[in-house]
């Protein structure tokens, strides 16, 4: 019988051309389309005067923040950075008090006793089971709705004070010796660390029980107990302070932009080298050195080419020395594709890597291309960065000026104080949470926490299903078996969904908005109803919150990792 | 080699990469129409990779195969032609799960063999008669047991009316008391003059029904033969290692 | 030291046991509140706790300074908006339409299991007493905690006293759970014929001059409401053992919702009928004979040729200015001679694959018809949408829409073309790791930016799109879920049969993949469903702003300034109620999936 020999299938029947012609169609489709719209949006941005700019960043604001930090110099990027650690403020206090809220009543869902475990439930599918927004508006409603401070509230003391403006509550203020007490904490920090070691081999030298853990609290009190008195010790860190801020502002801007770029690139290759190692440590046997030296040399391409087109671009080479960069970067980046089609991709990008690994690469080397161009391309970045670490050490500076005195501490009690013509306000002395900051994080922390409870209680429920038997057999106390067996098993299952609903909190934090909160959203939306730069502040609202959501999966991922290392 | 009359699968040189490992180091051979091939060797030695080849479940990377005349390259047409002409049965059955018995049988000749429902239905009820269980047609897979699956598994590749059939491991995830009923089926079906390619543990399947036995290592063809050679003289000494370990 | 705050349960994995045993009160308290002396503390800080937010929240629905009427009388603003009142049948209607396809669906799928007298009395007497204990410990005014607590125990009492009448026969499970339903429905809306309501009077403002029975315009559309759905459920119980029931019911609630919201409710006059209608004929014949030729002929690739060819005709029209009618017809077209060597099949199915063709077709003219009407309704906005509606319109819109989208993403994610898989996982990460607020600006500010001039759409039309796309990213998500969990080697067995790519998704791999994440999609549609509330952020007036905004603002006829926090609780309450009850028949469905029906 003869076999039908056909080298070459026709176009139409030939399965891997069917396959790449289908995949690149629809993405050459999808690129014209988002073309043809941007480019609409240009024209139609155009015929109103206007094109887009980051302009405002630098320019003055006609608005004022009066949430957060200080809103000092006006400039647009400030406003932001203001929301934008506004935003930080909530999700990282929020992830708190919302993880140790969200497990106790989780842990009461499945009590024994009746009434704790009712009114968990009842929480739980209240809280759940309403709009977030619904509830942000209502406590911001509630607090509007506060009585105005009389007259009896002056001099009177309670907990805390309560109006439309805002609550206040004890708090206390760093003062300026505190810097000088810090560095005596942060020596103590390191200290408790060698003495818990210490004590810990002790331990397992002799078998006798060391109190390590007492010992390690007793060290770190003793140093903040020193520090609140010997603070002036350090008051001579002020000039060296001082002196680094000088070194640093003479820095000229384009040393820092070539470090900028040196750094970006070993980033990328440090990120790709430990991502090729990890893979083939791990799960991916047919990745061998001579593919990653492969994909190395991809990567090494790229960031030449990169490089040399920033250069071209930056230098401002022009007429035949900027073709001759174009053409570097031409030939740069198709000889790097002709490596990763002819020799890496029928290896590894086939068979080896699954779709997140994709990302991962083409976020990252987008990242370095973006960073780099930024870096290189705009001048002002390198100027901010030494400004900025300057000005942080002009800043420490005073900190440890030896007319420093006092406590590094200030107890603000709550008080009331009255301003003007006998109007009776919240003082401002005292920590005053702004009503829109109160309602958005109560809101939000009651709201994350309700889910939190459900994935504790799934998280134990599934653990101590065949556990708790066993441990049970071992003889075990029920405190023991909680401590020992269930809970640190139950945590490893309900980090990554636990993980999930901080990027949750993170994102709800935008509905402050809703209560006038200044966050980086309501800053931005201000900013462009004054600028129009509507595109603008949308794509710097997306890179927060992309690499916000980016930073805070990697940290759940990390832990994730740690404790799925511990396990085995 | 020389391509026989009535050889109907072809394979010359084939060989198969998974990333840098070579799962196939060169496989040749050619199956006859009629013929019962046993396939046998160690664990990781590339007999299910072999047979995944020949309905390209893998691809292979070098040589050639060819099946019924056709050879298997990017062809779609090919690719469809020698799917729908070549049976195949999992070790772990692989019945659809969501479908009843019937429907697992009757979808492939309806919408890949375009059959009226009814004639499909009678073809299928006719192949479980056959297999020896026509009661559970209206059953779903997980209320049969692993034995019956199997049969099921069988009885739905062949409402292809394929012309080859490859089992992998048929019975190795069987409790003992069903391989016979398995076992029985296959034997039948070898009797009626299906090509079979199979792979299995099971020594005196091999015994008594196999025209040739393959023995497979390190991704090739160690040794082949009828079973009597195979099993009382054997020459390679890695086959008389594995058989003194095996039997 | 911070682990004793813990509060630690007594007993890990354990769940109650459906009835504890009939050993009296004081041993269900001896066990349950006070087994050790923990858990007495536990009961003293948790009774405490219940007692004063019992006493919190009563005592807030109590104060005088509420101004509830501020909702009662504002209702249908926070329900309908402004929709005109010579309209208001079409909003009845529309109920109607869901009540019968309700009724039918119950009958149909056999709903509703059975509960015990004992089951049932137990939940008497619960709610009793908990009116009791709220008579007793709730802030009011003396004589309505006597009321209350009178109340309460009363009711304890009746079901104490029916469960002792019943003796062992409360034990067995025979009351219809439905039924129980049905009685319930009738004592409602029997009490808006009882119960009087304040009617305040706009001549002197004041809130409350007299009291009332409820308007006819309430009380007889939710009594013809009851009866046809009473009606429905016989009618439903007599055709379910019709095979075509369960199918058509499926269609039906996939037609209601442009029935509803494009046709009832907008009141849509048909300006192109004829025109259109034509038009669909015409593709309805032509579109025949092709699939016809395409199915029967066994042409192999110069049908797949053909097809593409149609495929390249139809994405061309869309850069010309031919009727929108006409390219997306012709897309339909393309794309069912392209799948019709594939599920086109032969005999009966070929015919049944020419129908979903008609069917397609027929179901898109009307849907231009739709779109392309005008409204009868008249608002003040161009859309007569608005409150509680809208909630709806967006949340049923967003996950029908979304759902052929995400199923899509979700296929590319898992794709074996890594193009594919990049675009897909780029889009769902993009829009995944930003908030939803900021698209919904996004679709205000930046959206009718990428259009040329003349190409206007409404607020609702484009939050509803953004609400798509958004939901979209993360139902792929829970789908990929499912498609993961499906076996390798259920693909390996369809290819091993020589299914094509498309065969082996629709009949095998799609199937496994959704019936497994269903639970999650429920959780999907609920999220949705909560999410719309985020629309009063970008000035639709939903329930959510009118509550916020409007009502509150009222001084005329009657001052109901300042009455936000009345109207956010009845929003929240809204909200609650249907929540939680796809909460329940989320649960329900994961219960029978584990059962393992089907
Ligand atoms: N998809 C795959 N990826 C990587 N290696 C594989 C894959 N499939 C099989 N292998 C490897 O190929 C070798 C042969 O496998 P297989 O053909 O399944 O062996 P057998 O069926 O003889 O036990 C094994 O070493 C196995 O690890
Ligand atoms: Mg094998």
């Amino acid at each position: 019988m003869a076999i039908a020999q056909q080298q070459r299938p026709p176009i139409w029947r030939n399965a891997t051309v069917l396959k790449w012609g289908a995949q690149i169609a629809v993405f050459v489709g999808l690129v014209f389309l988002f073309v043809t719209l941007g480019a609409q949006s240009l024209d139609n941005f155009a015929q109103r005067g206007l094109s887009y700019s980051y302009r405002f960043l630098s320019d003055p604001t006609g608005f004022v923040v009066r949430e957060g930090i200080a809103f000092q110099p006006d400039t647009g990027a400030r406003a932001l950075y203001v929301g934008l650690v506004n935003t930080l403020r909530i999700t990282i206090s929020g992830i708190i008090v919302a993880t140790i809220l969200g497990t106790i009543i989780g842990v009461a869902r499945l009590s024994h006793n009746w009434i704790v475990n009712k009114i968990a439930t009842v929480y739980i599918e209240v809280i759940r089971n309403i709009p977030l927004l619904v509830q942000i508006i209502f406590w911001g409603a509630i607090i509007q709705q506060l009585k105005a401070l009389t007259d009896d509230h002056i001099g009177s003391y309670t907990f805390w004070f309560t109006s439309a403006k805002g609550i206040t509550i004890p708090w206390l203020f760093p003062t300026a010796t505190f810097y000088q007490w810090l560095v005596w904490v942060i020596i103590g920090a390191i200290a408790t660390r060698y003495v818990y070691r210490w004590r810990m081999r002790v331990k397992e030298a002799t078998g006798n029980e060391t109190y390590a853990l007492s010992w390690a609290f007793g060290t770190f009190f003793l140093f903040g107990l020193i520090g609140w008195f010997a603070y002036p010790l350090w008051s001579w860190l002020g000039p060296i302070l001082g002196w680094i801020g000088d070194v640093i502002g003479s820095i000229p801007a384009l040393a820092v932009r070539l470090v900028l770029l040196g750094l970006v690139i070993a980033g990328v290759g440090a990120f790709a080298s430990r991502f090729f190692s990890n893979l083939r440590a791990g799960d991916n046997p047919q990745l061998n050195n001579s593919v990653i030296f492969g994909m190395f040399a991809v990567a090494l391409v790229l960031a030449l080419a990169v490089f040399g087109g920033f250069l071209a671009i930056a230098g401002g080479i022009e007429g035949a020395g900027g073709w001759l960069a174009f053409a570097l970067i031409v030939a740069g980046v198709a000889f790097a594709l002709k490596l990763l089609i002819d020799y890496v991709a029928p290896r590894t990008l086939v068979s080896g890597l699954v779709d997140d690994d994709y990302f991962r690469v083409i976020f990252a080397v987008l990242l370095g291309v973006v960073f780099s161009g930024l870096f290189f391309g705009v001048d002002v970045i390198g100027e901010t960065i030494v400004k900025l670490f300057s000005a942080f050490f002009h800043f420490l500076e005073p900190k440890f000026d030896g007319s420093n005195t006092g406590a590094p501490f200030r107890y603000a009690p709550p008080a009331v104080e009255v301003r003007g013509a006998g109007f009776v306000q919240l003082s401002s002395e005292s920590l005053v949470i702004t009503p829109g900051f109160f309602a958005l994080w109560i809101a939000v922390t009651l709201y994350t926490a309700s889910f939190i409870a459900e994935i504790v209680r799934g998280g134990i429920l599934a653990v101590s299903r065949g556990q708790s038997e066993a441990g049970n057999a071992l003889g075990l106390s029920r405190f023991q078996l909680y401590r020992f067996i269930v809970l640190p098993q139950a945590f490893r299952i309900v980090l990554p969904p636990i993980g999930n609903q901080y990027l949750n909190l993170f994102k709800n934090t935008s509905l402050g908005i809703a209560v006038a909160f200044s966050d980086i959203v309501q800053v931005g939306q201000t900013l462009y109803n004054q600028t129009g730069q509507t595109v603008p502040v949308v794509s710097l609202w997306m890179a927060f919150y992309l690499s916000g959501s980016l930073i805070l999966s990697s940290i759940v991922n990390f832990a994730n990792r740690r404790l799925k290392l511990v396990e085995r | 080699m020389a391509i026989g009359e009535n050889d109907i699968i072809v394979c010359e040189g084939v060989k198969k990469w998974f990333g840098d490992f070579q799962a196939l180091t060169g496989v040749t051979t050619n199956v006859k129409e009629r013929e019962v091939v046993v396939v046998i060797g160690p664990s990781g030695s590339g007999k299910s990779t072999f047979i995944r080849c020949i309905n390209r479940l893998e691809q292979h990377q070098e040589g050639v195969i060819a099946v019924d005349g056709v050879e298997m390259t990017n062809d779609l047409r090919n690719i469809e032609q020698i799917r729908s002409e070549v049976g195949m049965v999992f070790q772990q059955f692989n019945l659809f799960p969501h479908l009843t018995i019937l429907d697992n049988i009757t979808l492939a000749p309806i919408w890949v063999r375009k059959r009226p429902k009814d004639e499909a239905e009678e073809l299928a009820m006719g192949l479980l008669q056959r297999v020896g269980i026509p009661e559970q047609a209206n059953k779903y897979p997980g209320q049969l047991s692993g034995g019956q699956q199997q049969r099921v598994a069988i009885a739905r590749a062949l409402a292809m009316e394929p012309k080859i059939m490859l089992f992998d491991e048929p019975t190795s995830a069987l409790d003992p008391e069903m391989i016979k009923e398995v076992l029985d089926v296959m034997k039948e079906l070898a009797e009626s003059g299906m090509t079979m390619v199979v792979v299995t543990h099971e020594m005196g399947f091999a015994r008594e029904v196999a025209d040739r036995v393959l023995f497979f290592d390190y991704g090739t063809i160690v040794e082949e033969g009828t079973p009597e050679h195979f099993f009382t003289n054997p020459q390679h000494d890695r086959t008389k290692l594995f058989l003194s370990q095996i039997l | 030291m911070a682990e004793s705050k813990i509060v630690l349960p007594d007993l890990p994995g354990a769940e109650y046991a459906p009835e504890p045993p009939p050993q009296g009160p004081v041993v269900w308290m001896k066990e349950n509140l006070f087994s050790t002396p923990f858990s007495v503390i536990l009961t003293i800080i948790g009774g405490l706790i219940a007692v004063v937010s019992l006493r919190g929240i009563f005592g807030f629905v109590a104060n005088p300074e509420r101004i509830w009427q501020a909702v009662t009388t504002n209702l249908r603003l926070l329900m309908v908006q402004a929709y005109p009142d010579q309209h208001m049948w079409r909003v009845w209607v529309s109920i109607g339409v869901v009540v019968v396809l309700t009724a039918l669906s119950l009958a149909a799928w056999r709903v509703g299991g059975r509960t015990s007298g004992r089951k049932l009395t137990g939940n008497v007497m619960a709610l009793g007493g908990l009116l009791a204990i709220i008579g007793l410990v709730a802030d009011f005014p003396f004589e309505m905690n006597v009321t209350w607590a009178g109340i309460g125990l009363a009711l304890a009492g009746l079901g104490y006293m029916i469960r002792r009448m019943m003796g062992e026969r409360a034990k067995a499970e025979n009351i219809p759970v439905l039924a129980v339903a049905g009685g319930l429905l009738i004592g409602l809306v029997a009490s808006l014929w009882v119960l009087q309501v304040p009617v305040p009077d706009p001549d002197s403002g004041i809130r409350a001059a007299t009291t009332e029975l409820l308007a006819n315009t309430t009380r007889i559309p939710w009594l013809l409401l009851l009866i046809t759905g009473f009606v429905a459920y016989g009618i439903g119980i007599a055709i379910r053992d019709w095979k075509p029931s369960r199918p058509l019911l499926v269609a039906g609630w996939a037609l209601s919702y442009p029935v509803i919201f494009l046709h009832i409710l907008r009141g849509t006059r048909m300006n192109n009928l004829s025109e259109y209608l034509l038009i669909g004929l015409a593709f309805l014949v032509a579109g025949a004979a092709i699939i016809y030729a395409l199915v029967n002929l066994d042409i192999g690739e110069s049908g797949r040729l053909i097809s593409g060819i149609l495929l390249i005709a139809a994405l061309v029209t869309w850069a010309t200015p031919v009727l929108i009618i006409i390219r997306l017809l012709l897309l339909i077209l393309a794309v069912f001679a392209l799948a019709a060597p594939t599920f086109g099949g032969s005999g009966g199915s070929k015919y049944r694959y020419m129908g979903i063709y008609a069917g397609t077709v027929v179901v898109m003219v009307y849907l231009m018809l739709l779109a392309t009407g005008t409204s009868a309704v008249q608002t003040q906005s161009a859309v007569p949408f608005g409150g509680f509606m809208i909630t709806w319109l967006l949340a049923i819109g967003a996950v029908a829409l979304s759902f052929p989208i995400g199923v899509v993403l979700a296929l590319a994610r898992t794709s074996s073309l890594p193009l594919f898989r990049v675009m897909a996982t780029v889009y769902i990460e993009l829009v995944r790791g930003v908030p939803l607020i900021t698209w919904l600006l996004m679709s205000v500010v930046v959206f009718p930016f990428l259009f040329p001039e003349g190409v206007e759409f409404e607020d609702v039309v484009k939050v509803l799109l953004f609400f798509t796309f958004f939901s979209a990213a993360y139902l792929a998500e829970n789908v990929r879920g499912g498609l993961q969990a499906v076996s390798k080697g259920q693909a390996e067995a369809s290819n091993a049969l020589g299914m094509s790519t498309m065969q082996r998704t629709a009949f095998i791999t799609l199937p496994q993949a959704l019936r497994a994440v269903i639970p999650a999609l429920v959780g999907q549609v609920i999220a949705t469903f909560k999410d719309t509330s985020l629309v009063a952020i970008v000035g639709l007036f939903d329930i959510l702003l009118i509550a916020k905004n409007v009502v509150p603002n009222q001084s005329q006829p009657f001052n109901f300034l300042g009455s936000i926090k009345e109207n956010l609780v009845v929003v929240a309450l809204v909200y609650w109620i249907f929540t939680f009850i796809f909460s329940r028949v989320s649960q329900r469905i994961e219960r029978n999936l584990g059962v393992g029906e089907r």
